[in-house]
């Protein structure tokens, strides 16, 4: 392999940000309760965070910069050997082969030969910025278990922008990823739709609430401990009746609040029209008491926004389908792993499909390649397939999933836009994010080969046409130990 | 990820003198033993021809191959002398490697990986549990997997003793177990027993209540190795009214630690604890074999090297639990660097089907060449367990355990086609069904 210019464009990054730090004039103007405690010193913990967590807005995209040389995979149009992709202002502003892309006068030439050149990857359901440490209690933002019915918990406000996990899955390639709660409430709260680089965590966190899940996989049931404990919902059929009761309940809080504003609206004109009359200002009519849970779910009634309905086994996916149904919800299909029997019925529903995680254990009497095959089950029947890590420490390892399921049938292609183009679809950015598309943010790896195998390395990761500090905790305690 | 499972082993490492002796004993039983097992399965002589031999003890020979005789390996290289009468396998120019070892896993025990009723139960036989028929055997069979150390949890210091696999699905119990494997013990330290036996407000809740149990444990051993080393001292010298001591399992597991008789495999995070586990084996006087998980063993890599205490270790997981906190996916290879045995497990029913991947983590995580990284899961793995004469590497006289791949192994992509053992195909990607061969399904 070819060496590159790339540590030296490390070194020009590490040294802006040392400068950065040095101004003390950090992106983050913020103290956070979990430092507050501490007797570090305040510029200690800022050069710490600038260090851990790289921001753009400290570092934006001043000249343009142009990869030269590399095997573009485009995703959207191909593959193209000794391409050039040029980002300017955080915005992809060229692509296409050597010979007939123009690189800016006043851009920064990076030699990128003998390197693979992708868009960043998207990770379709993780749980970074809501875990640390996941045995210890306290970094954990997860769930809220106390009820089933939690729309009203937004993962974008339990969101920590400093964790140490993003640093390491983004040095993989990994630049957007879906914020999911974890699944042990039929509806946990919604998710988040991040960036892996940013300032704070409003920049991150691109779009807030973008889904909601609805789990159906039976381990929502408050069934633990025998009948001395449980408690309803304690079966599939209780989560069911209670799923349609808070729809129904949404719906009839949506009326009386449409109800209101059409008597406060007649009011008003009643008013104009006779505004001299004082008697009719106590016909005013009074709102609805406002409702957190099902003010949350109207969007999703309304088919605004997108349920990520989660489903295993044949009898699960078709009740979850029927509850989706039957309120019109609109929906993508997440999981799904022993659903093998019905999967043309998954194709006729005609919605995409968050599949997996494919190292899924296989039921008893299945092939030992059920679950590593559904993937190209699912693409042969023309459904649409993305991947994710269900993770937060191994979001980095999102590409092998993609890999492996090519070794089971899925064609090449079709892997690498299960974690670009197809997520950016399913998510609603597919005009921002997927391929390496003119127009789009310039979200960019540079690898030394393969994205999809796992011996594959990530020399370099373009945020919004920033290049990454390729640190991390990890590469830290690397560093350190091998002095 | 079940934390219970997490356990580690400290390998207590035999005495040269007596690891020669034990080896040369268990070759000899070995043959007697298996003849007859031979025999019944009717080996033929069989040939694998145009194959990519990756040896994993001297490099890749293209186009090569490898002759099968009573199961064993008995010629590898271009060109092999076989007997008209064997059957040939053509590997069409695919790689062929060793069997995978997994030298951490709990699969097929029906969850009775912890008797966790008490801190020290080396008298625990994983064999008594051992769930022969789990279809976890076969799936990790079928990832390439053809020898697994099964080892109790980490709820105890001392959890009990292992027993060791071949993934010989659909024959019986006993025809899979690894002929005369030496004995492996599994200890245990951090977090886990301290919480085990801390949210009972029992002892041990800190690592200090840890380490003072196995201490404690260690003394009684002592007392009751003294005392039958009392009790055999009068029969030799005549005596004939020497009444022996009362037999204790527990204590009977323990002296044979301390008499270097056990591999003592160690689940162990932190590097200070490795360190005092370390410690504690020289103030008893026995070896260890393995520290399990080890992930700071990156920390402290050149005092596991002079001690020759390998690590089993994960290829990248971290952050699971605190004292995963500083686990880096480097850990395997720089430990390897300083000249310690470095294995990578799954710990895992999921990651034991894709341990090559795992392995080819090292090849991109540190640099580890082909045959380090394959070295990883065959022939490391094999030493851990005490097995490497046998088993890890395409050598003439260890045991035809081999791999056939579709595609390069060390990748993302490469998939087993066919799984020997002892010379014979237990797992066909060719055949209907569950393509196993000698497993009826229904059965």
């Amino acid at each position: 392999m070819k060496p590159t210019k790339l540590p030296v464009i490390l070194s020009e990054v590490e040294t802006a940000q040392s400068a950065a730090a040095a101004k003390s004039k950090a992106p983050y103007t913020h103290s956070r309760p979990m430092w507050s405690g501490h007797s570090c010193p305040l510029p200690l913990i800022l050069v710490l965070l600038l260090i851990l967590t790289f921001s753009p807005k400290a570092f934006s995209q001043d000249k343009p910069i142009a990869l030269k040389g590399g095997k573009l995979l485009t995703v959207s149009h191909g593959v193209i050997e000794n391409g050039i992709v040029v980002m300017q202002g955080g915005k992809i502003t060229a692509v296409g082969a050597a010979s007939s892309v123009n690189i800016p006068a006043d851009a920064k030439v990076i030699d990128a030969t003998g390197m693979t050149i992708y868009p960043g990857l998207i990770d379709s359901e993780t749980q970074l910025g809501l875990t640390e440490i996941s045995a210890v209690a306290m970094t954990n933002d997860l769930i809220e278990m106390s009820d089933e019915i939690m729309p009203h918990m937004h993962t974008a406000d339990a969101f920590h922008a400093e964790s140490a996990l993003i640093p390491v899955a983004r040095l993989n390639g990994i630049t957007n990823a879906v914020v999911a709660p974890d699944s042990g409430d039929t509806l946990p709260g919604q998710d988040s739709f991040i960036q892996l680089a940013g300032a704070t965590a409003p920049d991150m966190l691109l779009i807030r609430d973008n889904a909601m899940p609805l789990n159906f996989t039976g381990d929502q049931r408050r069934n633990k401990g025998g009948f001395e404990k449980q408690k309803f919902p304690a079966t599939r059929m209780g989560l069911a009746a209670q799923l349609r009761q808070s729809f129904l309940d949404a719906q009839d809080y949506k009326t009386k609040w449409a109800d209101y504003e059409r008597k406060k609206s007649d009011a008003a004109q009643n008013q104009n029209k006779d505004k001299n009359n004082d008697k009719d200002k106590k016909s005013d009519p009074l709102p609805p008491k406002r409702d957190l849970k099902l003010e949350a779910l109207i969007p999703y009634l309304e088919g605004k926004k997108t349920i990520v309905l989660a489903a295993e086994t044949p009898s699960d996916l078709e009740t979850a389908v029927g509850l989706a149904n039957e309120f019109k919800l609109k929906f993508v299909l997440n999981h799904i792993s022993q659903a093998q029997p019905v999967l043309d019925y998954v194709a006729s529903l005609k919605v995409p499909v968050i599949v997996g995680p494919i190292y899924e254990a296989p039921k008893d009497d299945e092939r030992y390649d059920a679950v590593y095959s559904l993937p190209a089950q699912l693409y042969k029947r023309g459904v649409k397939i993305v991947f994710a890590s269900y993770s937060a420490h191994n979001v980095r390892n999102l590409p092998d999933q993609a890999g492996f399921a090519t070794a089971f049938g899925l064609p090449y292609d079709e892997a690498l836009k299960a974690i670009t183009l197809n997520a950016a679809e399913v998510w609603g950015v597919a005009d921002q994010l997927g391929s390496l598309d003119v127009g789009k943010t310039a979200n960019v790896v540079i690898a030394n080969g393969d994205p999809l195998d796992v011996k594959t390395d990530v020399k370099q990761v373009y945020i919004q046409g920033q290049a990454i500090p390729m640190t991390s905790r990890q590469t830290q305690l690397r560093d350190e130990y091998s002095k | 990820m079940q934390s219970m499972s997490n356990s580690k082993a400290v390998l207590g490492r035999v005495v040269l003198s007596l690891s020669l002796g034990l080896t040369a004993t268990m070759a000899m039983t070995t043959l007697t033993l298996t003849a007859p097992a031979l025999g019944q399965s009717a080996h033929s002589d069989v040939v694998i021809k145009n194959a990519t031999v990756m040896t994993a003890t001297h490099g890749t020979i293209k186009n090569g191959s490898v002759y099968i005789k009573d199961g064993k390996i008995s010629a590898v290289g271009e060109t092999v002398n076989a007997p008209a009468s064997a059957t040939i396998i053509d590997a069409q120019g695919k790689y062929l490697t060793p069997g995978i070892i997994d030298s951490h896993s709990h699969i097929a025990l029906d969850d009775d990986v912890n008797e966790a009723t008490s801190p020290i139960t080396p008298q625990m036989m994983m064999k008594d549990a051992f769930d022969y028929q789990d279809k976890n055997i076969y799936r990790a069979l079928a990832g390439g997997v053809t020898t697994s150390l099964l080892l109790h949890g980490s709820a105890n210091m001392i959890g009990g003793q292992a027993v060791v696999i071949k993934h010989k699905y659909g024959l019986s119990r006993d025809e899979l177990l690894f002929p005369n494997a030496p004995r492996s013990i599994k200890f245990a330290s951090g977090e886990n027993p301290k919480r085990v036996y801390g949210a009972r407000d029992q002892l041990p809740s800190t690592r200090m209540g840890n380490f003072a149990v196995q201490r404690e444990a260690l003394v009684q051993a002592q007392d009751y190795m003294r005392e039958w080393d009392a009790y055999n001292d009068k029969l030799k010298r005549g005596d004939k009214d020497a009444s022996p001591p009362k037999r204790d399992l527990k204590m009977e597991a323990l002296a044979d630690v301390l008499r270097g008789k056990i591999l003592v495999q160690i689940h162990c995070y932190r590097a200070d604890e490795m360190l005092t586990e370390m410690a504690m084996a020289k103030e008893f006087g026995y070896k260890l074999r393995a520290f399990h998980h080890a992930l700071e063993a990156y920390k402290v890599a050149d005092q596991l090297a002079a001690n020759d205490v390998g690590i089993a270790t994960f290829a990248d997981w971290w952050g699971f639990k605190h004292e995963a906190w500083d686990a880096i996916p480097w850990n395997a290879v720089m430990a390897m660097r300083k000249g310690v045995h470095v294995a990578i497990k799954s710990d895992s029913e999921d990651y034991t089907r894709r341990l090559n991947q795992e392995a080819a983590k090292t090849i991109r995580y540190g640099g580890a060449t082909e045959e380090e990284a394959l070295k990883m899961i065959t022939l490391n793995a094999a030493w851990i367990i005490g097995i490497d004469d046998r088993v890890g590497s395409i050598d003439v006289g260890k045991d035809a355990d081999l791999v056939l791949w579709d595609g390069y192994p060390l990748s993302t992509t490469g998939v087993p086609e066919k799984v020997l053992i002892d010379g014979e195909v237990y797992f066909d990607r060719a055949l209907p069904g569950l393509g196993m061969t000698h497993y009826k399904e229904g059965e």
